[in-house]
């Protein structure tokens, strides 16, 4: 009775963290996909982005359209936007197949490297396991070794061996729903950009037009943001490069309604 | 006028040269007394220049002739003339073997206004009595440090000649070197070019000059630059030291490069340095006594800082536009003279495997805004925009070699690379000239995947790494297809799972649980041994009472229970211990006598009562 009873809450709090409700019309989506379908990439830019803006989506997004809006921007031939809309929709859903594909695609063209060579644990492990499952599945199995330790504590007789089978089952549980909240895309973005200018920007050793540069900035390039200062952010790209770039060159790749 | 200080001779104790020339000048004055019968007492005054700007400062100087101790005023009064006594010197000649020896006061003369003034006689007190210098004029003309006329620069032999080429050397007129003779600080500018193209780095030479005897503080940057104009950053500046027309000046010079943005007339205003210049002071009262003034050898020890902007002339260029006719395809900005060279680095890559092209340009122009080469014939090539690297040779970045590193990767079997265009515009011949990398031999051949969707590099060099493509999902709304937007929409927030609240909730909720589990499970143990010990307790006491009470024990049985009940009475009570001892001593007695069979009498039972009652009222039974 009591498994039972807590099987259930564990399947509601399941629950509460996916939600599947629509919040734009089903058919305001079909139009946009037709234009994009008849070539009216602008059109589709156009009405994917009034869907992303839309007061129904401000704290809640949709990975599908993000990726619907980068395929639209690399048909009108915006590829670090396009990147940008793909990344976006990898953040909210790291296991969508199609936008890493695409985003694989466009960064090739770019001539991007599309994993830095730190990182490439942080978007392997994504792309095949959500990080919200890695969170919630490990909660759980770390929920119910704590029970079966607290059985094993309470019992008539202490039994040692059961004992360190509950503590290894809740240090393994917490351990899993741990690592799934360090590589989840949504914590790592707060701190990420994609370089969106058309040309590639400098990076500058000091914040000013005038000081010397010590490198560039590919298109579509994924960057962290170390500091800012003003206008002037001091960014890495992954692969070594550091450096001062005007901000106007990159976008954060968390939207503003993310409240980044 | 007053006349505060009382000077002689022999004031400047640390000069052991003018000591000595005054030792032997009276050893000549007595072996020749007709000589020192001839000395006649005189005062001249004499400016070291008749005008200044405004602003600046000059030199009076009062000569003392034919006496040996005579009394100057500390100050001159003239209305818009700051005139302050500074110091003293000695001078002993010997002509003939007829020694002269001669006092010379120095005071500064401080503008306080422009215009032209007359410096009244000084009256010098000597022992031959009052002497008189004859009036001086003076001029101060409108203007100010701060506008100091410009010069060209003017060589000198102590003077480093720039290290920058392209310079020209023009004479000084007489008219710039008057100008410039002795002045407290002035500026230069040079700038090799007048006309120059857009885009074109022009090296600018600043100098700043300051009078040698005056210590120099120089603040800050060099403040310098116009809208449509840009300005390299300033090295640290070179110093050096520069005599003009006989006043010795501390020059600070500094380089740049600056271009152009914009065709058409430019006037960029005068560069700037703002500088604290340490001037001579007057003594405070109560430090005008003479003797003070002979410790200090006659110089002030007091000064005045003074605030002074030196700047250059402004300069004016003019800035050509980049002609259009005749303007390559592959031009990408570049304004300069280079050179290019090209090589791949390993030229037999494994099948599959990037290239990588190396384009050289070196020379003299300006690399920041330069393009990258254009590759041509690229037909079987995958190509990617290169990585670039500077390495300046000048301090300028003015000359230098930009490195621009291609990957490429083999989409057919190739035994040659593609060629390379790169083109700029040349200001000195006023035309586009194109370089072109020649096909660099190699042996590359594709890989055995078509298609590369996913990069991975370990340097900044993108190394594309061709792997299959992921399978498509299935789309739930039916088959999907890459690159068909997708129509079914999922909503997810874009909040970190660990960071929100229902996700906080939820283990709290987890931990309330657990905490409740095991608080079911105590109970569950506790009411599967009977209950706690205390209600066990209880419970046994309640059975015991109504066993006493019921008469159907023998005497001995009575204090047998009596004794149990004693017994769970908690604590180490010394009643309670008396009384078991009293029990049982009597219970013995029963149990071995006549009360075995035998019930308790009323009496001895009530008071048995008694006692077990005022015991469990003291305790928690």
């Amino acid at each position: 009775m009591m498994i039972t009873r807590i099987s259930l809450l564990l399947l509601l709090l399941l629950t509460a963290f996916t939600r599947t409700a629509p919040a734009v019309t089903p058919e305001e989506v079909t139009s946009a996909n037709n234009d994009f379908e008849s070539g009216r990439f602008i059109d589709a830019i156009a009405s994917y982005q009034a869907m992303l803006d839309s007061t129904q989506l401000a704290k809640v997004s949709s990975p599908e359209l993000w990726y619907n809006l980068g395929l639209a921007e690399e048909k009108s031939g915006d590829l670090p936007a396009a990147t940008l809309s793909f990344r976006r929709a990898l953040v909210l859903n790291p296991t969508l197949t199609p936008a890493r594909n695409a985003l694989a695609a466009a960064l090739g063209t770019l001539g991007v490297p599309a994993v830095a060579s730190s990182g490439g644990w942080r978007e392997q492990i994504p792309a095949r396991l959500h990080p919200k499952f890695m969170i919630v599945g490990g909660s759980i199995v770390g929920w119910l070794g704590l029970f079966l330790l607290v059985f094993a504590v309470m019992g008539k007789t202490r039994r040692t061996p059961l004992i360190g089978l509950a503590l290894a089952i809740a240090v393994l549980g917490y351990g899993f729903a741990i690592e799934g909240g360090m590589i989840d895309p949504r914590r790592l973005a707060a701190d990420e950009a994609v370089v969106t200018a058309r040309n590639a920007p400098a990076l500058h050793v000091t914040p000013a037009d005038s000081a010397a540069t010590s490198g560039t900035l590919a298109p579509g390039s994924l960057i962290t943001i170390l500091s800012r200062n003003g206008m002037w952010w001091y960014v890495t790209d992954g692969f070594g490069q550091t450096g001062w770039i005007f901000s106007t060159t990159v976008t954060p790749l968390l939207p503003n309604s993310a409240g980044s | 006028m007053n006349y505060p200080m009382k000077l002689n001779r022999a004031s400047r104790a640390g000069c052991v040269s003018a000591l000595a020339l005054i030792s032997f000048a009276c050893l000549m004055t007595l072996s020749c007394p007709a000589a020192s019968a001839a000395d006649d007492v005189s005062a001249t005054a004499e400016m070291s220049r008749p005008e200044v700007n405004a602003g600046e400062m000059a030199e009076l100087q009062v000569r003392v002739s034919g006496a040996e101790v005579a009394d100057v005023p500390r100050e001159v009064s003239v209305d818009g003339l700051q005139i302050r006594l500074t110091g003293e010197s000695t001078q002993v000649q010997m002509v003939n073997f007829k020694v002269s020896s001669s006092v010379v006061y120095s005071y500064v003369v401080m503008p306080l206004r422009a215009g032209k003034f007359t410096i009244p006689s000084i009256p010098v007190r000597t022992t031959a009595g009052i002497v008189r210098t004859s009036p001086v004029a003076f001029a101060v003309i409108d203007g100010s440090v701060a506008n100091a006329v410009t010069a060209p620069p003017q060589p000198q032999p102590q003077m480093p000649q720039p290290g920058m080429p392209g310079f020209s050397q023009p004479q000084p007129t007489p008219q710039d070197a008057r100008a410039d003779a002795g002045r407290l600080a002035f500026g230069e500018i040079s700038c090799s070019k007048k006309t120059i193209y857009a885009g074109e780095m022009v090296p600018v030479e600043m100098r700043f000059y300051f009078d040698a005897h005056y210590p120099v503080k120089v603040g800050g940057r060099v403040d310098f630059g116009s809208e449509g104009i840009v300005v390299e950053r300033f090295p640290d500046p070179k110093e050096s030291r520069v005599d003009r027309d006989g006043v010795t000046y501390n020059v600070l010079t500094f380089h740049t490069l600056l271009s152009a943005i914009q065709p058409g007339p430019v006037d960029i205003a005068p560069a700037k340095l703002d500088s604290q210049i340490q001037m001579p002071g007057a003594l405070p009262p109560g430090f005008d006594d003479p003797v003070f003034q002979q410790v200090l050898g006659g110089q002030s020890p007091f000064t005045e800082s003074r605030d002074v902007t030196v700047k250059t002339a402004p300069l004016h260029l003019d800035v050509l536009p980049l002609p259009k006719e005749g303007r390559p395809e592959s031009f990408a900005g570049a304004v300069g003279q280079f050179e290019l060279g090209a090589a791949v680095t390993n030229p037999k890559p494994a099948p599959g495997d990037p290239v990588d092209l190396t384009i050289k340009i070196s020379g003299k122009g300006n690399f920041n805004a330069m393009g990258a080469p254009v590759l041509m014939e690229t037909d079987g090539w995958r190509t990617y925009p290169p990585s670039d690297k500077f390495e300046g040779s000048d301090e300028m970045s003015n000359s230098g070699v930009k490195t621009f590193d291609f990957t490429l990767i083999a989409q057919e079997p190739k035994k040659t690379s593609p060629s390379a265009e790169f083109s700029y515009f040349d200001p000195v011949l006023a035309k586009y000239q194109v370089l072109e990398a020649k096909p660099q031999p190699l042996s590359a051949a594709p890989g055995n995947l078509p298609a590369a969707d996913t990069i991975s590099s370990t340097n900044s060099i993108p190394t594309p790494t061709p792997t299959p493509t992921a399978p498509a999902v299935i789309h739930p709304s039916g088959s999907y297809r890459e690159g068909d937007p997708l129509a079914l929409l999922t909503l997810n927030t874009w909040k970190p799972l660990l960071g929100r609240p229902e996700f906080l909730v939820a283990n709290i909720a987890m931990l309330v649980a657990i905490a409740a589990f095991a608080g079911i499970l105590r109970y569950y143990y506790i009411q599967k041994e009977g209950g706690t010990v205390s209600s066990r307790r209880r419970r046994r006491s309640n059975e015991l009472i109504s066993l006493l009470k019921s008469d159907t024990l023998d005497a001995a049985a009575t204090y047998d229970t009596a004794l149990e009940y004693a017994a769970l009475i908690p604590g180490e009570r010394e009643d309670v211990i008396s009384l078991i001892e009293s029990l049982e001593a009597r219970r013995d007695i029963l149990k071995y006598g006549s009360g075995r069979s035998v019930a308790l009498s009323r009496e001895e039972k009530g008071e048995l009562m008694k006692s077990l009652k005022k015991l469990s009222s003291n305790s928690s039974l």
